[in-house]
């Protein structure tokens, strides 16, 4: 061996030796355990989040960072409590309501305070609705009861009425959605109709002024924003201790999710703002066991995702493939084909629950049990197929309609998103084995989203986020005219009977007071989704959520996002340094 | 002035219009592409719950109902006077993020390139002139370096930083940097770490499997086996006279490096959270942001022209034949 060889023989030998040192340190020995004690004033916590904010101005900014980071620091009249499903009163501290039930007389806080210190009042609140009925905004449908906007008034400077055109039964439900901003800051760009143009993300933090438990302190693009405590927020603990709790709020900004996880098991991070994956909850329930993490199950999620068939009467489908493709029967064949059990285990690792509907368990009073469903049964899913003349004809194992052309149809759905493609691939695995041919094809959303927008597809699997369980609130998805009635959206009239029923239904729903009735109301709509299964469910996930020990008063909840959605009273464990 | 002189400055006119035309075709090409891709950035506002009615008021906002030809005209306009436009996602003008962004993935990739130089050539000087087991665990080594994608070379350290904790899983640090330029500098270099190591190992491993071959072809030059004939050790014989013939080949891709590095960074910029142009550009794809990802393009030709140009240079001085045949 020369001299040179024998100095890097060294060398690596050395570096291999130090190598394996340090590794076995980490390895055997884990990372120390946050030390679970009492919530206490102070301190900061690191939340990963996968996507850029595009802008601080909710109003024109709808992607799921820009509210986050409304929720951190704005304020609404009134929050939908996530735990409970329940209204309950934030900047409005009661309200009133007439027998006609048009009108809403809202009581504001008194002494409450923007982050600028300047006096929050009923002139903010009637300001934030004519902000969001500007035609910059992207609030306004949100707000629009039967396609009109609410009337505004402020009798004095702690006091707003509310007047709907017509008789809403989620009533101020739909104000959870809805920011109040600080009028002494915006109105001028709201004369001059620049109102879009405010509060971009090259606005200088110091410029924004809001109501909620935090202030943007510093957003750095690319790698993290952080929050810190708002010296006027005006929520106390029952202790009467000025809340937040924490001083800071760091979400730094990590795109990869395989990055979160390893940043959140390294101690480098408190929480994910996003649900954990099925894939990921082995290893967190070996680091909860080792007291490196704290694990909750929340529950079964309320949004899920659901195969349709695009029964457009449109729809690219020549007669002979639209005899079959576009029959109640054929969806009904599919959802006897899929077991669902087998579903669960595939796609979620087992962290779900067989679904029939839209409606899953979380629904809380909305969920009906026991309506009707066609569970895995291979015999009654060919027993329809040949009703509707599809048949092995040639013996290769695929059905033929009887023009002799194979029973085979197209599901598009969301590249990188591994449940929907996982699913997928197994929905086309059971129903080959019913002799119905399925081609995969995975997209990128935004060119799914064009493919749904235009028409041209024969079957999607996707999904959407719930924002209340209230279904009033989903309207767009129940009504043939919604623009989310996936299968066949945007019906000039009713296309089928059934869905003329819904509709009747569902416009009787959102105008009825009577909650019981409501309920009542919903169950038949669910009732006939189920007999007709114009959409399939398989599964509606657990959701899982993984946090630092450090992390105190966290009531995670199904909904994003789970943990921040309560960042007010969110607390680090005493010793609970990282 | 001398002919020299003369031919010199009509190169280097030459070689600033050419790049000038790459970053143009190339962002032209980028622009009109993406825009030709299924959907466009509004489509976000359908996943976020808005309906048909909200998102045709904002595509016409955004000036995305007017034709291509009409968007491309406008959009070039503006370009020639180094105006990118406006990026449609984030509402900012394009060259103020390209102007956050470039300055990490120049540091990134020149580090990158320092390490892939400083590892692989190196390792290719001692590959190519020696036998035996070392030479043969580094080529193994080389070609393992050169299979892995930088995706997946990127999860591994990553994976090795979380459960070893000797670096940040990612982000740059420079947030949480403490007070003055030294804290920052350590800082930023432990930061630095995962994603240069990620990002240079194919790199490292190319220019080591470069490096070997022509050093080996240097070696067996009539020259040197006369030199060796004449009684020059081995240590000299490969430093001193087969090294300088050798680097020729390594020169010569620099340019292509350099260019491929952008891309490579892509991967490595997401999974360990490093705001460089890669990542910007993987999200503005992915949102359809037409003039950011032209942008980025524009950016990314930068990178490529400025390494070509380097790499020309690098020849040249190697190469006293080409400096003598210089156009």
């Amino acid at each position: 061996m020369t001299k040179t060889s024998k100095i890097a023989v060294t060398l690596v030998l050395a570096g291999a030796l130090v190598a394996a040192a340090l590794l076995a340190r980490h390895w055997v020995g884990g990372a120390p355990a946050g030390r679970a004690a009492g919530p206490s004033r102070g301190g900061e916590l690191v939340a990963t989040n996968r996507s850029e904010p595009t802008s601080f101005n909710r109003y024109t900014a709808v992607r799921s960072t820009d509210e986050l980071i409304s929720r951190l620091t704005q304020a609404r009249l009134v929050r939908i409590d996530r735990t409970t499903d329940a209204l309950e009163p934030r900047l409005a501290e009661r309200w009133t309501v007439s027998d006609d039930h048009l009108t809403y007389t809202l009581f504001l806080r008194q002494g409450v305070q923007f982050s600028d210190g300047v006096p929050f009042t009923s002139a903010d609140v009637v300001f934030s609705f004519q902000a969001a009925y500007d035609p910059s905004s992207q609030m306004a449908g949100e707000l629009d009861v039967a396609g009109q906007p609410l009337q505004v008034t402020a009798p004095d400077d702690h006091t707003v009425v509310l007047t709907f055109p017509s008789v809403y039964a989620p009533g101020l439900r739909m104000l959870d959605g809805l920011p109040i901003l600080p009028r002494h800051k915006l109105v001028a760009a709201l004369r001059e109709g620049r109102l879009g143009e405010m509060w971009g993300l090259a606005t200088p933090p110091a410029e924004l002024a809001g109501l909620g438990p935090f202030v943007l302190a510093e957003y750095t693009p690319g790698q993290r924003l952080v929050f810190t405590r708002n010296p006027h927020y005006w929520r106390r603990d029952a202790a009467g201790t000025p809340l937040p709790y924490l001083n800071r709020l760091v979400l730094a900004i990590v795109p990869d999710q395989n990055a979160e996880v390893l940043r959140l098991e390294a101690g480098q991070s408190d929480l994910m703002t996003s649900e954990t994956r099925p894939e990921d909850i082995a290893s967190f329930r070996d680091a909860a066991a080792a007291g490196r993490l704290q694990l909750v199950d929340v529950g079964v999620s309320r949004d899920t995702n659901l195969l349709w068939i695009n029964l457009r009467p449109d729809a690219k489908l020549s007669p002979a493939r639209r005899a079959w493709l576009q029959s109640e029967d054929f969806r009904k064949a599919i959802s006897y084909a899929v077991d669902r059990q087998q579903f669960v285990n595939t796609v979620y690792l087992g962290a779900a629950v067989p679904i029939y509907g839209p409606v899953t368990p979380s629904f809380g009073g909305w969920y009906v049990p026991g309506l009707p469903t066609y569970p895995y049964d291979p015999a009654r899913a060919r027993a329809l197929l040949a009703g509707l003349g599809l048949a092995d004809r040639n013996g290769d194992g695929v059905l033929e309609d009887r023009r002799g052309d194979p029973v085979r149809f197209s599901i598009l759905t969301q590249q990188g998103v591994d449940t929907r493609e996982r699913a997928a691939a197994v929905i086309q695995n059971q129903l080959r084995k019913v002799g119905v041919a399925v081609d995969v094809v995975s997209l990128d959303q935004l060119a799914l989203i064009q493919r749904f927008g235009t028409g041209d597809y024969e079957a999607m699997y996707f999904g959407v986020e719930t924002t209340d369980i209230d279904p009033a609130s989903n309207v767009a998805f129940w009504l043939s005219s919604g623009a989310f009635h996936f299968w066949n959206p945007g019906q000039p009239k009713p296309a089928t009977d059934w869905e003329a029923r819904i509709d009747e239904l569902m416009r009787r729903q959102v105008t009825t007071i009577d909650l019981a009735e409501r309920q009542q109301l919903f169950a038949e709509v669910q009732r006939i989704f189920a007999q007709h299964v114009p959409a399939l469910y398989f599964a509606a996930p657990e959701v899982y959520v993984a946090m630092s020990p450090r992390v105190a008063n966290a009531t995670p909840v199904p909904a994003r996002p789970q943990v921040l959605w309560n960042a007010d009273v969110l607390a680090v464990k005493e010793g609970g340094a990282r | 002035m001398t002919t020299a002189h003369r031919r010199l400055i009509g190169y280097a006119v030459r070689r600033t219009a050419f790049a000038l035309v790459l970053v143009l075709l190339v962002s032209s090409a980028a622009l009109v592409l993406v825009d030709l891709a299924p959907g466009d950035v509004t489509a976000e506002l359908f996943a976020a719950g808005l309906g048909p009615e909200a998102i045709a008021r904002e595509r016409h906002r955004l000036g995305l109902d007017r034709p291509l030809a009409d968007q491309y005209v406008t959009w070039l306009g503006r370009a020639v006077r180094l105006d990118l436009g406006t990026s449609l996602r984030y509402q900012r003008p394009v060259r103020d993020l390209l102007g956050e962004r470039i300055g990490n993935t120049a540091l990134l990739g020149a580090c990158a390139l320092a390490v892939a130089t400083l590892v692989g050539l190196p390792l290719g000087v001692v590959t190519g002139s020696r036998r035996g087991w070392l030479p043969r665990a580094v080529r193994a080594a080389s070609l393992t370096a050169l299979s892995v994608p930088p995706l997946i070379s990127s999860l591994l350290l990553a994976l090795l930083a979380a459960r070893t904790g000797w670096f940040p899983v990612g982000g740059t640090g420079l947030a949480e940097a403490g007070p003055g330029a030294l804290a920052s500098a350590a800082t930023v270099a432990w930061h630095l770490t995962l994603p240069t190591l990620a990002l240079a190992l194919p790199f490292a491993a190319t220019i080591e499997r470069l490096q070997s071959d022509a050093t080996a072809a240097a070696l067996a030059e009539p020259h040197i086996q006369a030199a060796r004939a004449r009684g020059v050790g081995d240590g000299r014989l490969v430093w001193r006279h087969a090294l300088r013939p050798a680097l020729r080949s390594v020169a010569a891709i620099y340019g292509i490096i350099i260019g491929t590095l952008f891309s490579g960074s892509f991967a490595v910029e997401i999974v360990t959270a490093w705001p460089g142009l890669g990542r910007l550009m993987y999200d503005a794809l992915v949102s359809r942001d037409i003039y950011l990802v032209a942008g980025c393009a524009a950016a990314g030709s930068v990178f490529l022209a400025a390494g070509t140009l380097a790499s020309d240079v690098a020849l040249a001085a190697l190469d006293p034949r080409l400096r003598q045949d210089a156009p």
